[in-house]
């Protein structure tokens, strides 16, 4: 299936619909409706809005009503302080909330210990700093901001027709962005970020930059829905800006909906919204709101990724958290050889090297000062007891950790400094000793995502890309499962495999052999080698002995941060230093 | 149209009816398609409380009108919805009323918020509005839309001046005043009010202090109040918020020497904490407002109502007068228009005046408000609320108390 | 910034360190279990309302005096908690799904609180409701001291149960590496029963003081949510000390700005030290 007209149908889909539902106003079906549907629209969009950031990356946001606060009251103050026509506030109150939205994101993004329930909190914080700082100054001072004299354009001749066309518009927008960025390598980035961040980011995704691209466009959609409320019901006032229900609402429709789809916030804010306004509008109202609490419960434990999969699961056609609707295989796409490494192997030039480098965690330093050349076309072992800092190494030099002194250069660019996805996208590449793979995307989307982050194709390539890679590391028939449903093996087979869709021209292993058996070890030797002969420079970092000797052409020794033996393996291994430290540890083999 | 052909038909039934010479009594039970006016009331969220008091307050009226021949000889059906304090979702519920339930007149719902939101949609159908609860009536530019609050065209400057003259009608009027101010938007208009009136007329004012909605603590605010010692405390405030902070004063041993709240609790009369407070007031179930027969009538049976619906304070006051008087106005203009016709109640409104259980009143100030405030204030002795201002509307034999 | 008198300072010190207290006491439950048992729970503050209502009911209603009643809701409320936290452990909650689910709960208690005694507001009119002990010319309102001391003694029973007994060291092992923790026999299903009845019923002890001190209304649910959340996460997740030296700082900080600036600043006041907190963070969070 072609990917590319898929996408562009369901967006063509997605206007067709939003056209139909204009002709809506102009029958005589009781105006009532249109603006009951215009209610559903404003839900719509806020809960999809939500999700881009908070149901797509994985960073719940209680702050959504700060962002639509800042609409409403920018609309308000730009209307009436300003006599601004209104249709420019839409966008204006739109660019407001998107740039609060960013200057948090730019402010708490970078904090690593930031995710997860503390994020929320912190949005949770601004929302009730906005609304007090909105309420004790002259934007809105306590009396509330009245709009009645504001004028309306009258689209279709009436108010409500304005108030649906504006408000359906924004839902069209909203929905047509969240589904491009959910089919699009910012989408597949946003949902490794959610399984896990520090992969996501080693394997070449912009991590920042994504996350900052998502809160602005979920800000930005919050903050334009604001201005259409604004003028909705013509008066604001603090305390219905920002009360709970407009904090939890979209949290609540979206997960209830399934927050991981771009239509899962939209059916769930349908149905939520038709609950509680739809029927309840006598006095048992209260008892209505507990219902559809109850409801969510039930969702939430029995449904928990939410309504959306299990229709998809109905639906049958394809698997329930696929990001696109293929069942099969895609055509593989060799990539094509490298043809100056070759030439760089033959002259056993450089490619990686490290001068002096030193990192230190707290009071105990990690790295003593290794100095260390790693040169194009060798697999070059990296052996030491534990804690001697193999691991530490492998992530300074992949970038996850900034080193603390001296320098690393590849291919002539000091990489030190270099956020991980950087190097990433310059070429250097790692598996994970405990595979950690993206838990939540298919084997496919898994190895697609390397090549795509890690060798720049688009997402689509990717995926044709990774096909190829499946079928070369034995993993083609696995590629429609999720990475829980694989045993050991298959899953550093996995590690390996995007490790090599990413085509990295140095490959840092580690210790992709622990828990394999001797047969799988052979396998995994000769899989090594072949990569090796396809010009990738492999760093491999081991305890089997065996598989050292075997495979290295050199062998670097590190023992408490520093090192202490580089040569060939015989000489090494026969170093009195290094059998010291090996003392009772080498292996016959 | 279907409703020109409905009035016809009445016309014609009541007629026959004389003609017929059938006596008046038997017109006094209500027969035919049933009239419905609806409105939405916040039942449920944050302004559920004052919601059933409105509630209780219509329910009551509909059904006096009912035992009494209804409206055009027919019964009135009350359509009430739940907004949820929400104003948007009363938008969408009054638009409902009219385009698909076709209620035949309507009636405003509670709150600022709500009342400008449904005023628009009544704007849209060219329904006539009257609403209650309005802080700001004024700034209503609705032409058909009608004020049932006797606060006149500007209570924020009439009703300061009102506590002032009372207080200064003993001779000993105060020198300073402090103002304490909800951050709630009618609360803060009145408070505003008063600091004006007071510089108006030389009072220092103290300070101005002001406290958020959902404020929990009042310790700090006491502490304040009693550290500034005014001869004059102006509490606007909303429900518990006053008694909160008579308490947190007690606690630091302080008693204010003159105090005012603006929309007190029901609890407030009855605890000695709030002796001598004043509050301002349209309708309480003491005299002067319980000698009409029907003021009289509507506080016995709120009070009953009240009771069992299980509110804590089963006293009627201004929010349950002012919905009832407003139906009053609506009712009295379908009578003497013969008509369901909005144009034409509307017409009649602004040229004419309502007996209302608060008073006659008329419309002719700005956006149709009374052209006269002519709210009353009371004042909490020995725990209840006694009428002392203006002199001529007292409760027999009551009078401020101060200092 | 008008003149601020020293006696108006200090005042303001004691009413915002006891205030400390009822926040601290509140706290204390959900840092608990948000930090042992790994779980968001919002519902927290509903059944700390319901507490209050309860505590209200039964003292107007059936003449019950608040500390019979509060050992009924404390021996109820722990029972509540080992349910809740079955169902919890039979889905499989995480984190985030905890958080949803004790949110939605909060709105079903909401609903019925309103259900069953209207939105109105709600005061528990008690002898001591207004009494102070006078210490030169500072008022220290008796109940909220005696719930800063309830709420003191409480954190230092729970710190120290922690810290010296078996029980107590074996929650701080689970919650640090459950698997591990169960491989050297600890018992972590039964100790996570416990310690979710143990805040429930803390739950009970702070809604007591809910109704002897605070106005009620279901929708106060609400009001206590962020001010609690800053001094929990100020005091460190599963710190009983912690979130008692929290509520005193947000208590602190509030009553100083209500008494130095316009009051209306004063809920600004500790969502802005949590941020700044967060943001700039030490090392103790």
């Amino acid at each position: 299936m072609d990917l590319t007209r898929d996408r562009i149908r369901v967006i063509a889909g997605l206007i067709v619909v939003a056209a139909l539902m204009l002709i809506i106003p102009a029958t005589s079906i009781a105006a009532y409706y249109i603006a009951f549907l215009y209610l559903i629209f404003f839900w719509i969009s806020m809960a999809t809005s939500w999700t881009i950031l908070s149901g797509f990356a994985g960073y719940w946001s209680f702050g959504h009503a700060a962002f639509f606060g800042t609409g409403v009251y920018t609309a308000a103050t730009l209307a009436t302080k300003f006599n601004w026509p209104f249709l420019w506030t839409i966008p204006a109150s739109g660019l407001l909330a998107a740039a609060l939205g960013t200057g948090i994101g730019w402010l708490v993004f970078r904090l690593q210990r930031l995710r997860g329930e503390l994020f929320a909190l912190i949005t949770i914080s601004v929302t009730f700093v906005v609304a007090a700082i909105i309420s004790n100054t002259d934007i809105d001072g306590g009396s509330g901001v009245y709009l009645i004299s504001v004028s309306m354009p009258e689209l279709f001749g009436s108010q409500p027709g304005t108030i649906y066309t504006l408000g359906l518009f924004l839902c069209a927008l909203t929905m047509i962005i969240t589904y491009s960025v959910y089919r699009s390598r910012m989408g597949l980035g946003l949902f490794a970020i959610h399984d896990d961040e520090d992969v996501a980011e080693v394997k070449g995704v912009p991590t920042f930059r994504y996350k900052l691209g998502a809160i602005a466009l979920a800000s930005g959609l919050a903050g334009a829905v604001g201005s259409v409320y604004s003028i909705n019901v013509s008066y604001v006032t603090v305390g219905e800006t920002f009360e709970i229900t407009t904090i939890m609402y979209p949290v609540v429709m979206s997960i209830f909906g399934g927050s991981r789809h771009w239509l899962g916030p939209a059916l769930g804010a349908t149905i939520v919204t038709v609950a509680l306004y739809g029927f309840p509008a006598g006095p048992e109202a209260a008892l209505a709101r507990g219902g559809v609490a109850l409801g969510l419960i039930l969702v939430v434990l029995l449904l928990p990724e939410g309504v959306m999969p299990s229709l998809r699961r109905l639906w049958g056609r394809f698997a329930p958290q696929s990001l696109v609707p293929i069942r099969a295989l895609p055509e593989p796409l060799v990539p094509s050889p490298r043809a100056e490494e070759a030439a760089l192997a033959a002259r056993h030039a450089t490619v990686l090297e490290c001068k002096g480098v030193v990192k230190t965690f707290g009071g105990v330093q990690a790295l003593k000062g290794v100095t260390l050349d790693v040169r194009q076309g060798e697999i070059l072992g990296l052996v030491g007891p534990n804690g001697s800092g193999k691991s530490t190494l492998i992530n300074v030099i992949t970038g996850h950790f900034r080193l603390d002194r001296g320098s690393i250069t590849f291919a002539g660019t000091p990489i030190g400094e270099l956020p991980a996805h950087r190097v990433a996208r310059l070429g250097i590449a790692r598996s994970y000793q405990i595979p950690r793979p993206f838990n939540r995307l298919t084997v496919l989307d898994n190895v697609a995502l390397a090549a795509s982050f890690g060798d720049g194709h688009g997402e689509d390539d990717a995926r044709r890309m990774a096909a190829h890679w499946l079928g070369y590391t034995g993993l083609a028939r696995k590629a429609f499962d999720y990475p829980p449903a694989l045993n050991l093996h298959e899953r550093k087979f996995l590690e390996l495999a995007r490790g090599l869709a990413a085509r990295p021209r140095v490959l840092l292993l580690d210790e992709v052999l622990s828990g394999l058996n001797n047969s799988e070890v052979d396998e995994a030797l000769n899989l090594i080698r072949d990569i090796r002969d396809r010009g990738t420079t492999i760093i491999f970092v081991e305890h089997l002995m065996r598989a050292v000797n075997q495979l290295s052409d050199r062998v670097a020794v590190l023992d408490g941060g520093a090192l202490i033996a580089l040569g060939e393996p015989k000489d090494v291994m026969n170093n009195s230093e290094v059998v010291e430290v090996y003392l009772g540890k080498a292996h016959a083999t | 149209m279907a409703l020109g052909k409905r009035l016809l038909g009445c016309n014609l039934l009541l007629s026959l009816a004389l003609v017929l010479g059938i006596s008046p009594t038997l017109a006094e039970t209500p027969s035919g398609q049933p009239i419905r006016i609806g409105q939405t009331l916040s039942l449920t969220g944050p302004f559920a409380q004052t919601g059933l008091a409105h509630q209780i307050a219509s329910q009551i009226f509909v059904e006096r009108l009912n035992r009494n021949g209804g409206l055009l000889g027919r019964p009135v059906e009350y359509v009430v919805l739940d907004d949820q304090s929400k104003p948007d979702v009363s938008r969408t519920l009054y638009e409902r009323l009219i385009t698909a339930d076709h209620v035949d007149l309507i009636q405003g719902p509670y709150g600022t918020a709500a009342i400008l939101a449904a005023m628009s949609v009544a704007q849209r159908y060219h329904k006539v509005f009257i609403e209650n609860t309005l802080g700001q009536p004024q700034l209503a530019t609705y032409e058909w839309h009608f004020s049932a609050t006797i606060g006149g065209p500007d209570s924020t400057a009439t009703l300061p001046v009102k506590v002032l003259d009372a207080y200064a009608s003993t001779g000993h009027p105060p020198k300073n005043v402090l103002i304490v101010s909800s951050k709630f938007p009618s609360a803060e208009d009145m408070a505003h009010g008063m600091e004006r009136a007071a510089k108006a007329r030389g009072i220092e004012v103290l300070g101005y202090l002001e406290y958020d909605v959902g404020n929990r603590d009042f310790s700090g605010l006491a502490a304040r109040v009693k550290d500034a010692n005014p001869d004059f405390v102006f509490v606007a405030c909303l429900g518990v918020e006053g008694d909160q902070l008579l308490e947190s004063e007690k606690r630091i041993d302080y008693s204010p020497k003159r105090h005012f709240y603006l929309y007190p609790s029901g609890l407030m009369a009855g605890d000695p904490l709030a002796d001598r407070a004043v509050s301002y007031s349209g309708f309480e179930d003491v005299a002067p407002y319980t000698s009409t027969a029907e003021g009289g009538a509507f506080a016995k049976e709120f009070d009953a109502r009240a009771e069992k619906a299980g509110l804590p304070y089963p006293h009627v006051d201004s929010q349950a007068g002012n919905e009832y008087a407003g139906w009053q106005i609506l009712a009295a203009a379908v009578k003497a228009t013969n008509s369901l016709d909005d144009k034409t109640i509307a017409e009649w409104l602004d040229k004419n005046s309502v007996e209302t259980i608060e008073g006659k009143r008329d419309f002719s100030g700005r956006s149709h408000t009374a052209s006269a405030d002519t709210q009353q204030l009371k004042q909490a002795q020995g725990g209840k609320w006694v009428v002392i201002w203006p002199l001529d509307m007292r409760t027999p034999g009551a009078q401020l108390i101060a200092p | 910034m008008a003149h601020v008198s020293l006696s108006l300072l200090e005042q303001s010190l004691i009413t915002g360190l006891l205030a400390g207290g009822l926040y601290g006491l509140l706290a204390l439950g959900l840092s608990l279990s948000w930090g042992l048992l790994r779980l968001v729970n919002l519902g927290h503050f509903a059944i700390a309302l319901l507490g209050a209502y309860l505590t209200w009911w039964m003292g107007t209603a059936l003449d019950i005096a608040p500390w019979w009643a509060g050992l009924m809701i404390i021996a109820a409320f722990f029972v509540y908690g080992i349910a809740l936290h079955w169902v919890f452990m039979r889905f499989g909650v995480t984190e985030m799904q905890s958080m949803l689910i004790t949110f939605a709960f909060a709105v079903i208690v909401e609903s019925t609180l309103q259900f069953m005694w209207t939105a109105d507001f709600r005061r528990y009119e008690t002898a001591w409701g207004t009494q102070s002990w006078v210490v030169g010319s500072l008022y220290v309102p008796k109940l909220s001291l005696i719930a800063f001391v309830v709420a003191g003694a409480l954190a230092a029973a729970t710190w120290a149960w922690l810290r010296y007994t078996y029980v107590g060291r074996a929650l701080r092992a689970c919650a640090e590496d459950a698997p591990i923790a169960t491989a050297f026999g600890i018992n972590h299903r039964a100790l996570s029963f416990l310690l979710s009845g143990l805040c429930a019923a803390y739950a009970g002890v702070a809604g007591v003081f809910i109704a002897l001190i605070a106005t009620l209304a279901p929708s106060q649910i609400w009001a206590w949510v962020g001010v609690v959340f800053a001094v929990v996460i100020i005091g460190r997740l599963g710190n009983p000390i912690g979130a008692l030296m929290g509520g005193v700082l947000i208590g602190v900080c509030e009553a100083l700005t209500m008494a130095m600036i316009n009051p209306s600043w004063a809920p600004l006041v500790s969502f802005s030290v949590l941020i700044a907190l967060l943001l700039f963070k030490p090392r103790w969070i």
